[in-house]
Parts: C-alpha cells; structure tokens; sequence
C-alpha cells in the first residue's frame, strides 16, 4: 500500500535498516508525512522489541508486540536475510527504487553486509544514506556500545538528572531512541533539501550522542561562563530562575501538580490563589531574588497547602489566577484525559492482522494534510508489493528464495 | 549567500524561552536565514534567565540565549501595536517558514494566527510550539517545560522514587523535544510545499513526548491490560543489570542484557566465583536476583574510577558506559575531533563556546553561523 499522493513526502522512498526504536522512529516520521517507507527485517535475526509481552489478544508473535506498534507505525515491511548474499543483492536491488536509506547499527555492519554507503550509492548514486550510530562515524569513541536506555550517560543528562547531589537517579528507558528517530528524520530531510539543490545524495552521520549534547547547552553556558559543572536539581528550574518551581503532593496514590512560578506577576496570582496566607506575606517572598533564597521554605509551605487538594482541580484553580499548573500525569491519566482525547493523541486502530489496537497518531496537528498513520507492519507484510512488483521477481525465482529462505 | 542545505528558505521566528528558539536556530544552523523578531521593549524572555558570566544579569549576555540564537538576526518589533503587527506581516509575505510559540490567544489578539495571515500568506509554513498545542482544554493555560513535561507521564512511569516525586531530566527537555519535533515537520511540510501548499503545524511539546516516548511503549499495553507501570527507582523493570552504579569518582550506566553481554561484565570483572552460576546467563533470572546482582557489582565499581570501568566493560563487550559531566565532556577528545564545540566572537560576550549542529552532512556542513544577535541589532534593515 503505498502513501497517499497528497501529502508532502509523496514520492519519496525510504530503504529502513533501522532496528530497536531509533530507526523505526526516523522512518515513521517520514512515513507521516508521506513517504513510503519500507523496513528491512529478518526472522534470522528478529528484532529484540517484537518480542516483548504483552502481545495482541495474549497471542504471542513477533507481529503482535503491542509495545513496538505506535513507534513503528507507517513503516512496511519486507523480509529478507542479509546474512545470505543473495538477500544483501535484494536489498542493494531495492535500494536502487529508494531516495532515502536509514540504518542505526555499530559503526561499520552495514558494510560488512555490503550494505555500505559505497555500495549502495553505487546503485544509487544520489541516495541520500542516514547512518545514526551512538557517537557518530568517526572520534574515538565511535566504536562504543550502548543501548538507548543508557545513551545519555555519554552525553551527560544522566548526570544532571536526579533529585539532589547525591548523585543521578536512573531514567528507565530510552528517552535518546524517540529523540534519535527525528533528528534522524532532519537529517534526510535536510539532504533531501540539498539533492534536489544540487542533484547529489550524500552519507549523513548523526551521532546519537550529540543529538541529545544540544539538551546540555544551559549547562555548557555555566560551565563556560562561571566554571559551574552541572548536578542534579530536581525539578528545579534549569537555570534556578523560577521559585516555586516543583512537584507538589495532592490527594490520591502518587498524584502530584506541578507548579512554576516565573515571575512577580505570577507569584501574586498564585497568593490570590491561596487566599493571601500569612506566611506569603513574608518580605522575602515579595521578589523573585528572595523567592529563589527561600525556595526550600517556600515548597514546604506549598506542599502543606496542595496536600489536601485534588490535583486537577487545583490546576484549574491556579490557571484560573494565571499560575502555571499542571497535574502530574500517569500512563493511565494519558489515555483517558480531556485534553489528550480532544486531540486525538491516542488512537484505536485495526491492525491487518485484524486485531484492534491502540497506537499515537499524527502528534503534530497539519491544517491541509492528513498524515497517513498506518499501524506497525506484519513482518513481510510488503513483500508481494515491494519483491514482486518493483523488483519484478517471477513466481519461480520468489518461490525458490522463499524456500531457501532469503525471503524469510 | 549560504552553501547550507536551506540555502534560499527565510525564516520568521517570534519566539521566547527555548523551543521556538531551538526549533529554528536549527534551520539557521543548516544555511536558513533567519529573522528572529523579539518582543519590544524586552525581548526574548532568555536574555533574562542567564546564566550571566559572574551571575550579574545582562540582557546581551544571556548565555541560554546565546546557545539558542547564534546566527540569526534581531528585529524588535512591539506586536502589540498595529504598527508593530503591519511591520510583521510585512515581513512575513516574503518569508517561507514562521516558527513562534507564544500563546494562541495573544496571536489571535495580534492578528498573527494563522487564520489571519494564511490568505496574504497562502504558501507560509507556519509552526505553532506550545506546551499544549493550539487546541483542547489546556490549550490557553499558561505552562512553562516543567508543567509540560509532566504531563506526559514521563517522570511517573520512568524516573525517580517511587515514594517521591517524579523527576525532570533537569534541563527543559519537552521544551528541546519539541523543537526537534517542530523542525521535522516543519521541513517535511516545506519540502512538500509546492505540491501541497502552505499549512499551520500545532505542536504540543507535551503531546509530542507523550506519544512519542512514554505512550509509544505502554499506551497499547495499558488499552489492552486496564494495567500500567510506576517508576521503580531502581532501574529498568524485569532486566538485570540495567541501572546506574556509583564509582569512586562518579557514576557509570551499568548494563549488560545478553548473555554474550553478562559473558563480557564476568570477564571484566575478573570472572568472580559469585557471577559463575549458569542461571544468572538468563536476563530475567538476573533480573529476579537483582538486588543481590546490584550488590556485588557495586562491591565491583565502588573502588574503580568509572572510566576504567567503562573501558574494562567494553573491551570485554559489555556496552556499559560512563556517565560524564558536562566539563568531563567539553573536555573530552571525542567531541574536539568531531569538531562538536565552536567558538564564536560576540561584541559583549567576547569569544564564547557552543555546540556544533546535531548532525553532520557532509556535503553541505551546518553550525552556527555567528554569534547571537544583540537585541534588535537588524531592526532597521530587516523591516526596511
């Protein structure tokens, strides 16, 4: 099934190499915006996430992974062994119909695979290729191993995530993959740009490290400006100009809102909010510098108000005076609140394997295109389509690297 | 002229704080000229945060906004104003792309939503970056990165105590996200343009971390199951070792998933007689026993310096990882070869160091292209 024509990729073509979660992304954003986009996988070598429970209806497949679907929507699928020559020939033949190639291995397994930029600008001359390793093509540390999950430690935001110098608490998953898949996606586009400039392609090296590096620039500044090296604040604010500026308990299991307070104007509203307690009328309190020098009694004093309050209403409240205030969601909270629900953000939809599930949809609003969100693919789903009819494979030929499994 | 992949596109931004800004001083590091248009009589809301070299506040010398606007020019216009707004829209009839993240209700006050400029405008691209987007119930509520970013569930499912508060990364990271997001679709909607036409992108920098990153892997499971997860605290749920470990000097991301993995950690450790049990090969039966597991490797990396356990791991083929500082990392010869800090000169700031651009295209190299603008430096030319 190809992309619908009007949409602003339509026609372009994307070969993904891309496996785990960084290269589906890089495809799928492509894919929303029209491209169509073909994900190259094996049941030689299957992907770790389409492995992982729960599975659609409790029926264990690698094609009923409900935690890898919504970040490989809008990706197809064709099967293919590259270990097997005949399957890397496959892949070099498609990547012949493709503008875009995508891949996020170790430093040099493409090329091994014959799969490399050489080889496959050789049957693509102007193919814009998009390697996204950890730490780029090249540096002394391109060769290191990650995973997504611990990524960041080389890009210094674990060491600023926690809650006090005591030291970084652990971020539970790969917060640099999702990131990783669009920047990615900006780096095609931007030789897609530069292509249709100057009619050459070109090797993009995004270096997942220094993707998430731009996330450390407030810290960069502080440290070369005043020879401060960043640590964990919290939920502080980044440059500790807001004061409150935190979680506060509500009622319930682990609700919480968070509160930010920049300015005079909103630190007044948020005293109207409270009814102008006493203790607000500390003198200290009355300028954002003093704020900032008595935030730890300030958020004492906060959290002895918020801790008998329900969360939303609360935030209504304090939006109500101009405050920023927000309640704290849960993965429950995601699907089920307003804001989300009247934005679509979530949605339900019928896989062609024929069961329902529920995936993100288009996570940008576009006022004249519709993105095109299709559910993530059934392995070799696209085979037929991509094998037979762009490649032009006979019934015979299909048949023979089915049976000795190429086409797996 | 730029040689940059975005050689030709002009770039109206109206933004304030970080994800406007961020959004398009990539587009400027990639060869878009970009006219960034500050709010009169102050400015960009940045040249306020700092940092400020000595802590003495300075509106030239914002090092956040230095970060997020180098290679731009300043135009101060005050939209408040008809005036101010017709100089604008004057500017923006010869602009491609508008990037601006300031509340809906005050564009649609100034005449500059997308309603009200798409007929003069019909080819514009214009990228809309909000904490919550431009519609649904929070869309007018005032928001900074902290009240978007845990409206995502981020820090309830993935990160901090279970008995305390969910954390922030500690930077404005849906803020960050969101102007990534923003400048994807941004460029995917101006490739596309003279086939399909100019269009309004609603970001929700909230909405775009929730789907992307928390939703992604567990919205399915919880619409299935009626079941979700909390952060542990304790590191990633199920596997084993999958967390952060103390060093003598620091902190190192310990994990190793398979068993080829487990096989390289032993080795690095000398293979002790407490990691030789068959059964801790299995990812999950570690998992079960992690509490015994992230005892003994403590006992292992609390004495070492966290390079030399990053380097031991590795080499054994084990991907764990050292956890570096931000001056660990300035100071690091990988992004000196990568060519990842650049010095700029500034005329208040003097040389000061940035990050290179995020990713590398040989052909058409991006960066930034000069020092931030002083605040309304190009006023004159770019409103002539």
């Amino acid at each position: 099934m190809s992309a619908p024509a009007n949409l602003p990729l339509a026609g372009i073509r994307v070969a993904n190499f891309g496996w785990s979660w960084v290269g589906p992304v890089a495809g799928q954003t492509l894919g929303f915006l029209g491209a169509d986009v073909i994900k190259i996988e094996s049941h030689a070598r299957i992907d770790i996430n389409r492995t992982l429970p729960p599975f659609a209806e409790g029926i264990a497949s690698p094609d009923r992974s409900l935690q890898n679907h919504a970040g490989w929507a809008s990706n197809g699928s064709v099967t293919l062994n590259l270990r097997d020559p005949r399957g890397q020939d496959l892949a070099r033949r498609l990547v012949a119909h493709c503008d875009v190639v995508l891949e996020n291995f170790g430093v040099g397994v493409m090329d091994r695979l014959d799969l490399g930029y050489d080889a496959l600008s050789a049957v693509r001359p102007d193919v814009v290729y998009v390697s996204m390793p950890a730490a780029g093509l090249d540096g002394p540390l391109s060769s290191v191993r990650t995973y997504g999950t611990s990524l960041c430690s080389i890009a210094g935001l674990d060491s600023i995530t926690g809650y006090d110098a005591s030291g970084p608490v652990t971020m539970e998953n790969a917060f640099a993959d999702p990131l990783g898949g669009i920047v990615g996606a900006i780096g095609a586009l931007l030789a897609l740009f530069h292509r249709r400039a100057t009619g050459r392609g070109q090797h993009v090296d995004y270096s997942q490290q220094e993707g998430v590096l731009q996330l450390m620039g407030p810290a960069l500044m502080d440290l070369t400006m005043n020879g401060r090296v960043a640590g964990p604040i919290g939920n502080r604010h980044p440059l500790g100009v807001g004061a409150p500026h935190g979680l506060f308990p509500c009622t319930g299991d682990d609700r919480w809102i968070s509160i930010a307070v920049c300015t005079d104007e909103e630190w007044r509203g948020l005293v109207a909010a409270m009814g102008a307690p006493a203790w607000a009328g500390d003198a200290r309190f009355a300028t954002a510098a003093g704020r900032r020098g008595a935030i730890d009694e300030l958020h004492a004093h906060l959290a002895e108000w918020t801790r008998d309050q329900d969360d939303h209403a609360l935030a209504d409240a304090l939006q109500h005076h101009g405050v920023a205030a927000a309640p704290v969601l849960n993965v429950a909270d995601l699907l089920h609140d307003p804001h989300y629900c009247a934005r679509g953000t979530f949605i339900e939809v019928v896989h062609p394997l024929g069961f329902t599930e529920t995936i993100y949809g288009a996570y940008v609003k576009t006022s004249r295109t519709v993105a095109d969100v299709r559910p993530g693919p059934a392995m070799g789903q696209d085979n037929d389509r991509v094998l037979r009819d762009m490649l032009g494979l006979d019934d015979d030929e299909y048949g023979r690297l089915v049976a000795d499994g190429v086409i797996d | 002229m730029s040689t940059g992949a975005l050689a030709g596109v002009t770039v109206v931004e109206l933004g304030d704080g970080v994800s406007a800004p961020f959004c398009a001083r990539l587009l400027a590091d990639y060869g878009a000229e970009v006219i960034k248009v500050e709010r009169a009589p102050a400015g960009d809301v940045a040249r306020t945060w700092g940092p400020f070299p000595g802590d003495r506040p300075d509106p030239e010398a914002s090092g956040l906004f230095f970060f997020l606007n180098t290679g731009k020019r300043s135009a101060l216009v005050d939209v408040t104003t008809t005036d101010g707004q017709a100089a604008l829209r004057n500017v923006l009839a010869r602009a491609d792309v508008f990037v601006e993240n300031q509340r809906p209700a005050d564009m649609r006050a100034w005449g500059l939503d997308y309603a009200s400029l798409a007929d003069a405008s019909p080819e514009l691209v214009m990228t809309s970056i909000t904490p919550f987007g431009q519609t649904g119930p929070c869309a007018d509520w005032n928001a900074y990165d902290l009240n978007a970013y845990h409206f995502t569930a981020t820090g309830s499912r993935y990160c901090g105590a279970r008995d305390r508060a969910p954390l922030e990364h500690g930077t404005f990271s849906a803020d960050f996200f969101g102007g990534y997001v923003a400048a994807a679709w941004t460029l995917g909607a101006l490739y596309g343009r003279a086939v399909v036409g100019g269009q309004h992108l609603d970001v929700s920098t909230a909405e775009a971390v929730a789907a992307l990153f928390t939703g992604a892997q567990n919205i399915g499971a919880y619409a299935q199951e009626g079941r979700f997860e909390r952060r542990s605290g304790s590191g990633m749920s199920l596997a084993a070792p999958a967390r952060i470990l103390p060093c003598a000097d620091g902190f190192v991301w310990m994990i190793a998933l398979e068993a080829a993995q487990w096989d390289g950690l032993c080795a690095a450790m000398g293979n002790p007689d407490w990691a030789a049990p068959e059964i801790f090969r299995d990812l999950l039966e570690r998992g079960r026993n992690a509490d015994f597991l992230y005892e003994m490797l403590e006992q292992w990396t609390l004495p070492l310096p966290k390079q030399e356990v990053m380097d031991r791991c590795q080499a054994n083929g084990c991907p764990t990882t050292a956890i570096y500082t931000i001056a660990e990392l300035v100071a690091h010869p990988h992004l000196a070869a990568r060519g990842q800090l650049v010095t700029l000169d500034h005329p208040v700031l003097g040389p000061t160091t940035v990050f290179g651009a995020p990713i590398r295209l040989p052909d058409c190299p991006g960066g930034p292209a000069g020092p931030a603008p002083l605040l309304g430096a190009h006023t004159a030319e770019v409103l002539a």
